[in-house]
């Protein structure tokens, strides 16, 4: 059955499918949706500026028509050079089919067709040859069949009727098998296969610790690195799928003294070995369960409609491995980048910087000065993952020769996204740079679509994920002839090493042209990643027809950890239009068991029903799930579970109820101290003084925070009691006053203390008491046995002779200095005041 | 030693010498203060419940009476004469209060509405459990300072403090809708105070009002109610689901805290403090653009449509926190989670855990102070959640023996 939808990709076939896997799967399909992925329309594609380079000129007859013409430009004239297909495919050779035939254009095309697809130029059969490793001319065969797609989609164009077809085929149905899962305990691993293979065989590359350090570092000495690295490299359910063992049998990736089969067979034997030790885990039969999928049962759902017209550099980061990022733009010369210093891939697609760079050579960093410099405009387009948001300068990407010269950069600046760019209005270092508003912190650490224009009319501009956020360009457009051709381009640090970014790119592509901010939109909508559609049969147990009812998910690894479940729907596949099937409680599971974390279904409550067919289905929820990876997307299987789907239903135990045992505290202390409030309120009750009176109260209000703020004892500080000191005395000089204008009150507080006496007269002998006794029942009180007792200090302030190295009581020393009797009183009930006596609760 | 001493008012010479003086003293009576014995006769026990509930020494003619109902066998009635003290309400409360109201929790923030609800609320035995609901709000008595309530500044608090006006015979009730401007199905007790909104409710996400309230009010900061296994569906976009590239952060960590605070935060949807007027904003039906920040952070994340909200705690290992079973657990607008959070068994045991530490100066530390505590709980949930019985109940326990 062929299902149409209203979301099939309008205008050119620019990037699509690059998975031949997929691809295979797309012809093989029985059910059609002409769908999808979600682009934006885009433009004709226009004829590349980049010259023929191809050895031989050519002379023969022209191009009979359009398309023969576009042929020509797009992929005869890449394809045709001796270092790549023109070596063999031509009539001098004469290697069947002579596609790059130098003899005849024409000629040359109509073998081409024979080998190419031009509905999904990623299924081509001229794609699978030269990505099955087929006298590919990079290291990597992927990124020659990249590049080939790359030609025959630039080639094709405009397809008539538009829309790219995205076909849903009932994936084969399998039960959730029991799995084996890696033990949290790396010990086995390390006794099984790490010592004995990994470190022996593997180490001189496979380890951080070597000078030729190359990912993954699955014979790192650190036993859990090494451990995390090796994980998604082991099948344990079929060991000899391992790739670690179907790099030594089908590869003959560095096999040992033994040979490849026999190296080969000891890995998987290994493997073996370690898979035996594991019990594997089994599904829960009380669960309501879908049929399992891998994600590599799924149908490739990423592509989407990129513009990629005026693109002349292009990273995708899909090796995965290896020191090199290859320029996957198909225009030469490839500006691939060495990695140097601590880079790490990371899964579905990117690379992460930590201490490092990744830098072109000068020669094809060339292209970009040769390219932009006619055009004198450009793009410079990323999806981005800054590490944090408290790097400084650091550079993202750069087109420099140096910290001092430059023909741009993106930077970073904390939350600031900065463009810097040399023209004839600026800098040679590129500034003053354009930066994205402060304020507004549109830099965040997470994956952002950051596009970085020039035009001269309209200068620098900034958009972030899909919105224009810089203002007007400050600096008047000019032109680039100030570039300098000598300058390399480099991600992730300043080409002296002086710049680091740390982050992720997970795709770079450099444009010729300003794109427009539709275009800025259309590339940012199409996403970043490999994304599949993985349909889990759900008929059986809504008791449909056998392969019929689906909940379709669009899948993806979302980064190095986990994947990304979006936006799950129910479809039919044959036509069949259930109804009121009710849903409720969907969950992911994965390897035989629920997911522990993540499970952004599970509040679902719907119900099935074809009515609410849409597009792909009726939508169930607009929300994603990001669940944890675990063996890694070779390996894990997954299935849906319900806790209500049809008639079939699952009890969901509730969690448990934590449980807190309380423990005992060491004894704290019984007494406290005051606090600030509290000692003014208390000096103001005790002395009776006006806490409000402006002397006292300046002084509080200048103290407050001076004095103890927490009633601990332990956090008593000599600041405390140096403010204390200073508060208690204000209270007493408002209490007694000065001579000038004595406090009327003291009559009635100190009955008898004449405070105008001389100090000889006023604290001779019983008249001291009229001054101290007040002050101590006031202030420290009566009768109170957890207070210092009356004559303790009454003794100490008033009677006291010295004896045993103690000096004499205060009032006496005080009457030494020659102080009035004002003074004198102020001291002693200061020191009475100020003590732990009314400090203390 | 000569000590020259002056009654000039020069007050800084003076402080300087006086200071230097009565520390010397002050050393010593410290000491003595440490070194008494720890009697504990109906007078201490009047005086040491004094000192905790008021802050400052009785006179000596309620040191009496409060002894003598000590010595009657009613303990209680010298914690009430105590705190009949101003001071209850001018100190101990407002500095009860105030670390509340501020994202600091400092002690030395202004009196505002929200401690002068707080006081007011505990003054006349206001069911405390309304504490994040009511339309309530205590204000100075009219004419006793000369700025008026206003939503759009704190200078009527600020006054009251400024004057030490009495607070425990010059606060009146009122609604604090009608001084806010805010409709009074919108407000939620001290949640929408302007104190509170000009804190929690400023910039950001609104997350921090749900945070404050958690930890003032619950006695729980996020990481304690940190579950993983609740159900991620109403984390807002704004969360990065893989933060600087690395999803195990997220999933390890922050989605333990935003699965059970998101979709409970989401009930301040309409809420917002004005930077440039200085007051509460509402918008009853429209969700504030701040729920919508960084929205590309986690396109496939939640959307926040109204202020609908959810307590994803009442299942799980958080459930421990005593939820009220005749309530939904989920409503729309914060007054119905704050009736949710006052109704709970951890509302109601975290006040009392702030008024034991206050009267004890400590935490339980023992099965006894446990059992005690636990049983202060119950009494203040079934007599009306009044926090003055929490006062002298605590005080009581710890008066001395």
């Amino acid at each position: 059955m062929k299902i149409t939808t209203g979301i099939a990709m309008h205008g050119n076939l620019t990037r699509k499918s690059r998975s031949a896997r997929a691809a295979l799967l797309a012809i093989s399909a029985s059910a059609l949706l002409a769908a999808c992925g979600g682009g934006a329309p885009t433009t004709n594609n226009p004829t590349t500026i980049i010259p023929d380079t191809g050895e031989t000129p050519y002379t023969g007859p022209v191009a009979r028509n359009a398309d023969v013409l576009k042929f020509q430009q797009e992929f005869w004239s890449k394809a045709k050079t001796s270092d790549r297909c023109g070596s063999c495919h031509n009539e001098i050779v004469g290697q069947q089919p002579m596609f790059v035939r130098n003899d005849d254009v024409n000629l040359a095309y109509d073998e081409a067709v024979t080998v190419t697809d031009t509905l999904n130029p990623s299924a081509s059969r001229v794609v699978a040859k030269v990505g099955g490793g087929h006298n590919c001319w990079v290291a990597d065969a992927n990124v020659c069949a990249e590049i080939m797609t790359t030609w025959i989609e630039n080639w094709v164009g405009v397809v008539s009727g538009g829309g790219r077809k995205i076909i849903l085929t009932p994936p084969v149905s399998n039960d959730p098998a029991a799995s084996k899962n890696f033990p949290l305990d790396p010990t086995a691993f390390q006794t099984l296969i790490h010592q004995p293979i990994l470190v022996t065989y593997c180490a001189n590359c496979h380890s951080s610790e070597t000078p030729n350090a190359q990912q993954p570092y699955f014979a790192d000495p650190d036993i859990g690195t090494a451990y995390d690295a090796a994980k998604p490299k082991m099948n344990l359910d079929t060991p000899a799928n391992s790739r670690l063992v179907t790099r030594l049998r089908n590869e003959f990736h560095f096999c040992w003294n033994v040979g490849c089969p026999q190296s080969a067979q000891i890995m998987e034997d290994a493997i073996t070995a370690f898979a035996n030790g594991i019990t594997p885990t089994t599904v829960d039969p009380n669960l309501v369960i879908s049929k399992a999928l891998r994600l590599t049962d799924g149908i490739l759902a990423s592509g989407g409609n990129r513009y990629e017209d005026a693109q002349i550099g292009l990273w995708e980061f899909k090796t995965g491995s290896g020191l090199i990022a290859y320029d996957t733009s198909g225009v030469d010369p490839a500006i691939d980048l060495n990695f140097s210093g601590d880079l790490t891939w990371f899964g579905g697609w990117g690379v992460t910087i930590n201490d490092g760079k990744a830098q072109g050579s000068t020669s094809a960093s060339k292209k970009l000065f040769d390219v932009i410099q006619d055009s004198g405009e450009f793009t410079i387009e990323a999806w981005a993952i800054p590490a944090n948001v408290t790097q400084d300068m650091s550079r993202i990407i750069s087109y420099s020769g140096g910290d001092t010269a430059r023909n741009f950069t993106l930077q970073q600046t904390l939350y600031d996204y900065d463009f810097r760019l040399r023209t004839t209005e600026t800098g040679l270092n590129g500034d003053p740079a354009l930066s994205t508003p402060s304020a507004e912190e549109v830099l965040q650490a997470t994956l952002q679509h950051v596009v970085a224009t020039y035009h001269p009319v309209d200068g620098r501009q900034i958009y972030i994920n899909g919105q224009l956020v810089t203002n007007v360009d400050p600096i008047p457009g000019g032109t680039l002839v100030d570039w300098q051709d000598t300058f390399a381009l480099v991600f992730g640090n300043e080409t002296s090493g002086a710049g680091l970014w740390q982050g992720t790119l997970r795709l770079v592509a450099i444009h010729r042209r300003a794109l427009t901010a539709a275009q800025v939109q259309q590339n940012f909508d199409v996403g970043v990643g490999e994304k599949f559609f993985l349909l889990f049969d759900i008929s059986e147990v809504i008791q449909a027809s056998a392969q019929s009812s689906y909940i379709l998910f669009e899948v993806q690894q979302f980064d190095s950890y986990a994947y990304l479940f979006d936006k799950p729907s129910f479809i039919t596949l044959d036509g069949s239009q259930p109804e009121g099937i009710p849903i409720e409680g969907l969950r992911v599971g994965m390897n035989g068991l629920e997911a522990p974390v993540g499970q952004s279904y599970a509040t679902m409550n719907d119900t099935l029903s074809a009515s609410l067919f849409g597009q792909l289905g009726q939508p169930l929820s607009l929300l994603g799930a990001v669940l944890p990876l675990e063996k890694g997307p070779d390996s894990d299987e997954f299935f849906l579970t319900f806790d209500r789907l049809g008639g079939s239903s699952y009890n969901r135990p509730d969690d448990p109820t934590l449980v807190i045992t309380p423990t005992d505290l060491l004894p704290a202390s019984r007494v406290g101290l005051r606090t600030f409030d509290e000692i003014n309120a208390t000096f103001a009750a005790v002395t009776g003084v006006d806490p409000k009176l402006p002397a006292v109260d300046l002084t509080y209000q200048e103290l407050r925070q001076s004095l103890p703020a927490i009633e601990d004892v332990n956090t008593f500080l000599s600041a405390h009691q140096v403010a204390i000191a200073q508060l208690s005395i204000e209270y007493c000089n408002a209490l007694i006053g000065t001579n000038q204008i004595p406090n009327p009150d003291t009559a009635t507080y100190f009955p008898g203390f004449d405070f105008d006496a001389a100090p000889a007269t006023a604290f001779a002998g019983s008249n001291r008491d009229l001054l101290v006794n007040p002050l101590i029942n006031n202030i420290v009180g009566t009768n109170l046995a957890g207070q210092p007792a009356f004559a303790d200090v009454y003794t100490e302030v008033a009677s006291f002779q010295a004896a045993g190295g103690r000096p004499d009581n205060l009032i006496d020393r005080l009457l030494v200095g020659g102080s009035d009797t004002r003074a004198i009183s102020k001291g002693v009930c200061a020191a009475i005041l100020g003590s732990a006596a009314t400090l203390l609760q | 030693m000569k000590i020259s001493v002056s009654t000039s008012t020069d007050r800084t010479g003076r402080r300087v010498y006086l200071a230097r003086l009565s520390r010397v003293i002050i050393v010593g009576l410290l000491t003595a203060g440490f070194l008494s014995p720890a009697l504990a006769g109906p007078r201490e026990q009047a005086k040491r419940i004094h000192d905790r509930l008021a802050g400052v020494p009785p006179t000596d003619s309620v040191l009496q009476q409060m002894q003598n109902e000590i010595a009657s066998g009613n303990a209680n009635g010298a914690a009430d004469m105590a705190m009949d003290n101003v001071s209850f309400y001018n100190v101990t409360l407002k500095n009860f209060a105030t670390p509340w109201t501020n994202r600091d929790r400092s002690v030395f923030a202004p009196l505002n509405d929200y401690v002068a609800t707080v006081i007011g609320m505990i003054r006349d035995g206001v069911g405390f459990n309304t504490l994040l609901s009511a339309d309530l709000a205590y204000v100075g008595r009219q004419g006793v300072v000369s700025s008026s309530p206003s939503a759009s500044n704190n200078d009527h608090f600020e006054q009251l403090e400024f004057g030490n006006v009495n607070l425990r015979d010059d606060l009146v009730a009122t609604t604090q809708s009608s001084i806010t401007g805010v409709p009074s199905t919108a407000t939620a007790g001290v949640m929408t105070s302007r104190a509170a909104s000009e804190a929690f409710f400023v910039a950001g996400t609104n997350r921090a009002m749900f945070r404050f309230t958690l930890l003032n009010h619950m006695c729980n900061d996020m990481e304690q109610m940190h579950d993983t296994k609740l159900t991620p569906d109403r984390i807002r976009q704004d969360v990065s689901r893989s933060p600087g590239g690395d999803s195990r952060l997220f999933l390890n960590s922050c989605i333990g805290c935003h699965a059970g605070m998101d979709p409970m935060a989401q009930a301040f949807a309409y809420y917002n403090f004005d930077e440039s007027t200085r007051r509460l904003e509402y918008t009853g039906g429209t969700v504030q653009p701040k729920y919508f920040n960084n929205d590309l952070n986690f396109p496939s994340g939640f959307r926040t449509p109204d202020d609908a909200w959810e307590n994803r705690w009442r299942r799980g290992q958080n459930s421990y926190l005593g939820f009220n079973a005749t309530l939904p657990g989920s409503g729309n607008g914060a007054k119905a989670l704050g009736e949710e959070l006052g109704n709970s068994y951890a509302f109601a045991a975290c006040q009392v855990k702030k008024v034991f530490r206050t009267v004890c100066l400590r935490d339980a530390e023992d099965p006894a102070d446990r059992q005690r505590v636990d049983a202060i709980t119950n009494t203040f949930r079934t007599t009306g959640y009044r926090m003055k019985q929490v006062f002298a109940d605590s005080a009581v326990y710890c008066m001395g023996r």
